[in-house]
């Protein structure tokens, strides 16, 4: 599905040059669940971010299912984007004016599927988190933990092919933290690739593979499943 | 997807109140202001397309050459001779009318007697060239000598319910006139509104006018003269056969000119009479396309005032939602979709301003009519040329106010604003600072242009005029006097409250329009090349308007010859080349026939209003047997003016029992001459205020969001000893800055337009300098009280609250 070849992405100001990304490469492959480990600064939140499509590398190839994606202009990565890729973020970013229905239901205004049929994948999906019971409340008036479920669903409601988490329990307590992490995992387990930038070496555990990094590089690649 | 747009939008209106309070009340004004303007204009270039042949119609209208070729008057009115002979040698003219004004004229219908003012001779063409509705009997009946037309309310005036058909009204205690017909009173945008139309064919009559002299008078030109041409008629080609026309018909001036030297016939669009026409004579004061123009100038700075408030604060406001931005880019919102978005949440908000403004209009209209001194309504503007700009108009605007801040909030980077590392960059600021800068430098404009108008209009009614114009009652002359003046006069000075009464063919605030050829005698008889205005005064005229004289006498019955006196004012002495006025008096004169005597020069004085010059003016005496008279001046003590009028109307019942006795005072009438500016002025005050107010809703929602933005580092300031004071000031600095810039901006172009506007006052202040440090020093306050309050208020928060809230 991904595949990565000498990335490199460089941050500069006007004094300082940061080298975010260091050559990296590596490759996710269909129905794969893989964790992105390592300290602050790593290079982590930019890998997911050009794997997200919301940046684009200095250098570098990136196939997504096989096709050149590195220079891609705005209106191109904006398309694939939003047919291919969900995203759930640590902060949950949900539009503190839109409903829970509504938030769920705002991929797939983009995407142009019609009012009856958004209603019937917003229910469906909003069932599968069991948030339907407050699908008419707003962000500010769930606990954390119904926020991430509410931004799972907007992340998976137009069943995109791969989902970006960017820490998605490192704003929960650990019971909450343990149900997202289940959510992930049945999505997977339903064949949506999934890769999850996290500091948590217990949510680490629910992947297939974990990849750390330091310094912009991949250091050791983990499988979980031999371990 | 409209629908999630709109819904975004109503809920993000909710949530900002403050925010959206200001948009919706700035734009809801400026929209108002706008659409009342809009309804103004609409009325002012309407005039007279209500003919149903408007583009055919055209008035012909005469000037007068000085020898220089210099044009020394245009008149709007011509020569009788010449509506008849035009038809008579165009063969292409259609039709022809001729409508002759009575000036004021008194009429009577039994015991009822009004003063008219709106009282015409018209021929039975009136109808053939305008367009008119007789409500009963026929227009034609005014080819029938004596016959009269009434309007609606001028038989019910006279005649209430009975029926005035064939009932007698008496003009001037004279001549009877049979009334033939009722029509419907012109609309309210034509150029003239004759309320009584006397048959023509009646000044045939040597008692009214001659026949002879309709056909032969050059001289008095005061008839107005239509003429309908045929569709797409070369008028051009017209007017230039009119100098030919002249010499075949008019006589040659006294001098031996031929007359196409000395005068030109040109033909004036009907339409563009009320907007463009400012001739020596009018049917009735027109109105200005150049108030047209400033007007809907102002109507678009109160609305660019408006939509700045809007693109600064949904840019400030935007650093708020660029969570939303981000997270909208992040599920697939393109570019084009988020431009959308925000284009149609300023559409919506400028809606719901149009829906208020639109109320606002009704409840503003008659106050816009009463203070522009025009009939306006809401009706004129329901027809398609204006509903459907006006429907267009929360597009425009809203894409207009809405384009910035939404291609700026649109480039967001999603992957920043997420991050919270969003700033709105300082490149927004400046554009915003340029923003506050222009409706600042508009404002400040608009408070120089009302002090500026306001200091021209206090200098006219404060500027001494070279007489005493406090105090003088004017009546208008009746011909029924006759010669019983002299005893009127008489007994008028018998009351205590009477100082003097005089009575003269002009009085000052009149326009000064006759002149006759003039001409010095010496050895022999030089014409003297000079417009030498007339006017033909009593022995009194002098003392009753208080006006002194710089060398000489008045008139006097102490010497016999002074029946061929003449008395000039200084700008004549001067300019027929007496060094001093000394040296005027003794001088032989020869003024049109008569040859007489300088007696007496006196001071200039303002005869006519500040907006001309002082004219060479010369007074010509009468025993009181020629009667060209058209007003009386009674000059009364200050005590009580009541008492006064009460005293003249007795002696006027004593003399003239049946006829109505009007009066006004002089200074009131020099105070009309500026009605238009001071209307000006009113308008200029009350929507410089508007705008002012506006900008400063707007300055304070933005500062209001800059403090919030900075109230950590006000926290931290105060925490490391800043006292409130210097708060303040470190946040109001900025923004006063920007005031300054403004200033700076706006000195210059305010200066020009109202230089510009002053150049139409022969008699005008200097630019006033303080003006302009008011103007600044004035918005410079708006902007520090507005400022100041937030930021005193932040500043005497307790930093540990601001600091925590980070």
């Amino acid at each position: 599905m991904i595949k990565i070849s000498a990335l490199e992405k460089v941050y500069r100001t006007e004094e300082v040059e940061t080298v975010a990304l260091n050559k990296l490469s590596f490759e996710v492959r269909d129905g794969e669940f893989v964790a992105v480990m390592g300290p602050s600064g790593c290079g982590k939140s930019t890998l997911l971010n050009i794997l997200g499509l919301l940046d684009d590398p200095d250098a570098g190839s990136f196939l997504f299912n096989g096709i050149e994606v590195a220079h891609f202009n705005e209106r191109k990565r904006a398309d694939l984007r939003k047919h291919n890729i969900g995203f759930v973020f640590q902060s949950f970013n949900l539009i503190d004016e839109l409903t829970v229905f509504e938030n769920v239901e705002l991929p797939l205004i983009y995407t142009g599927v019609k009012p009856a049929e958004r209603k019937k994948r917003v229910e469906e999906v909003l069932d599968k988190v069991q948030i339907m019971h407050r699908r008419n409340h707003y962000p500010q008036q769930l606990s954390g933990g119904q926020q991430q479920r509410v931004a799972v669903a907007r992340a998976v409601v137009n069943q995109p092919k791969l989902i970006l988490a960017d820490e998605p329990t490192g704003n929960l307590d650990s019971s909450n933290g343990n149900e997202v992490m289940q959510l992930l995992t049945d999505l997977n387990e339903q064949g949506t690739t999934i890769v999850m930038v996290t500091h948590s070496e217990h949510d680490a555990r629910y992947s297939h593979r974990i990849i750390r990094m330091l310094d912009g590089q991949t250091v050791t690649e983990n499988i979980n499943s031999l371990l | 997807m409209l629908k999630n747009h709109l819904k975004i939008a109503w809920r993000n209106l909710m949530k900002y109140k403050f925010i959206s309070f200001i948009n919706l009340f700035g734009l809801t004004i400026g929209l108002t202001c706008c659409l009342l303007i809009a309804t103004y204009i609409i009325h002012e270039l309407s005039y007279d397309k209500y003919n149903t042949n408007a583009s055919r119609i055209y008035r012909v209208t005469r000037s007068f050459t000085t020898t220089e070729g210099n044009i020394s008057l245009h008149l709007g009115t011509v020569a009788p001779p010449i509506g008849p002979l035009l038809k008579h040698d165009f063969p292409d003219v259609e039709q022809q009318t001729t409508l002759l004004g009575m000036g004021t004229a008194p009429l009577r219908y039994e015991d009822k007697k009004f003063n008219e003012s709106n009282v015409c001779f018209a021929d039975e063409n009136l109808s053939k060239v305008f367009t008119m509705h007789m409500v009963t009997g026929n227009i034609k009946s005014l080819a029938e000598p004596f016959s009269a037309l009434l309007t609606e309310a001028q038989a019910q005036k006279y005649f209430g319910n009975t029926n005035p058909m064939n009932k007698m009204i008496r003009l001037s205690n004279q001549v009877n006139f049979k009334v033939a017909g009722i029509y419907k009173a012109f609309p309210s945008n034509a150029h003239m509104h004759p309320d009584i139309l006397l048959s023509f064919a009646s000044l045939n009559d040597s008692t009214l006018y001659g026949a002879k002299n309709l056909q032969t008078n050059w001289f008095n030109n005061s008839f107005f003269t239509y003429l309908l041409l045929p569709e797409n008629y070369p008028v051009k080609q017209m007017e230039a056969r009119f100098p030919a026309f002249l010499d075949a018909h008019a006589p040659r001036s006294s001098t031996g000119m031929m007359p196409s030297k000395i005068s030109k016939l040109y033909l004036q669009p009907l339409t563009s009479i009320h907007l463009t026409s400012h001739l020596d004579s009018e049917a009735e004061e027109n109105g200005d396309i150049k108030r047209v123009y400033i007007f809907s100038v102002i109507a678009l700075f109160i609305l660019l005032i408006a939509c700045i408030n809007y693109m600064n604060l949904s840019t400030a406001r935007s650093t708020l939602r660029a969570k939303e931005i981000g997270i909208r880019k992040v599920v697939g919102a393109s570019k084009k979709e988020l431009l959308l978005q925000f284009l149609s949440e300023s559409v919506l908000i400028c809606w719901m301003s149009l829906l208020l403004a639109c109320i606002l209009l009704k409840l503003g209209m008659p106050w816009l009519s009463k203070i522009s001194g025009t009939d306006l309504s809401i009706g004129m503007l329901l027809k398609w040329q204006v509903l459907v700009p006006v429907l267009l108009t929360p597009f425009i605007v809203g894409v207009l106010a809405g384009l910035y801040p939404a291609l700026f909030m649109a480039a967001f980077q999603p992957v920043k604003t997420l991050k919270g590392l969003f700033k709105a960059g300082s490149k927004s600021i400046s554009f915003r600072q340029v923003l506050v800068v222009a409706q600042f430098a508009i404002s400040i404009i608009l408070i120089i242009t009302t002090l500026v108008v306001y200091s021209q209009l206090r200098y006219m009614e404060k500027k001494s005029l070279g007489f005493d114009k406090s105090q003088v009652v004017t009546i208008p002359w009746n011909i029924a006097i006759g010669n019983r003046f002299e005893a009127m006069r008489n007994d008028l000075l018998q009351q205590q409250s009477i100082k003097d009464v005089c009575r003269a063919s002009r009085i000052p605030s009149g326009r000064l329009l006759d002149n006759s050829n003039a001409a010095t005698v010496g050895d022999s008889i030089r014409p003297v090349n000079l417009e030498l205005k007339y006017v033909v005064a009593d022995y009194h005229f002098i003392p009753t308007f208080g006006i002194t004289m710089a060398a000489g006498r008045n008139f006097s019955r102490d010497y016999g010859t002074d029946s061929t006196a003449f008395i000039v004012n200084e700008s004549a002495a001067q300019m027929i080349g007496w060094k001093t006025p000394e040296k005027a008096i003794g001088q032989r004169f020869k003024y049109g026939s008569t040859i007489g005597t300088i007696v007496g020069v006196m001071h200039d004085f303002n005869f006519e209003s500040l907006h001309q010059k002082i004219q060479p003016l010369i007074l010509i005496p009468t025993d009181g047997t020629a009667q060209p008279f058209n007003r009386i001046a009674i000059k009364v003590t200050g005590a009580s003016s009541a008492t006064a009028i009460a005293q003249i109307q007795s002696v006027w019942k004593h003399y003239l029992p049946d006829e109505p006795f009007d009066y006004n005072f002089l200074d009131e009438r020099f105070s009309q001459l500026y009605e238009a500016e001071r209307r000006q002025q009113t308008i200029f005050t009350l929507f410089s205020c508007i705008a002012i107010f506006i900008a400063s809703l707007g300055l304070l929602g933005l500062s209001a969001f800059t403090i919030t933005q900075r109230i950590k580092e006000i926290g931290v300031r105060k925490v490391l000893g800043a006292d409130t004071g210097s708060i303040v000031l470190m946040l109001s600095k900025d923004f006063l800055k920007l005031v300054a810039i403004a200033a700076v901006v706006a000195f210059p172009v305010a200066w020009y337009a109202m230089y510009q506007w002053l150049q139409a006052f022969a008699y005008r202040i200097g630019m006033p300098w303080y003006v302009f440090i008011i103007a600044g020093v004035l918005a410079g306050l708006v902007a520090l009280v507005t400022v100041g309050v937030q930021a005193a208020k932040a500043a005497m928060n307790n930093p540990v609250k601001s600091l925590r809230s980070e």
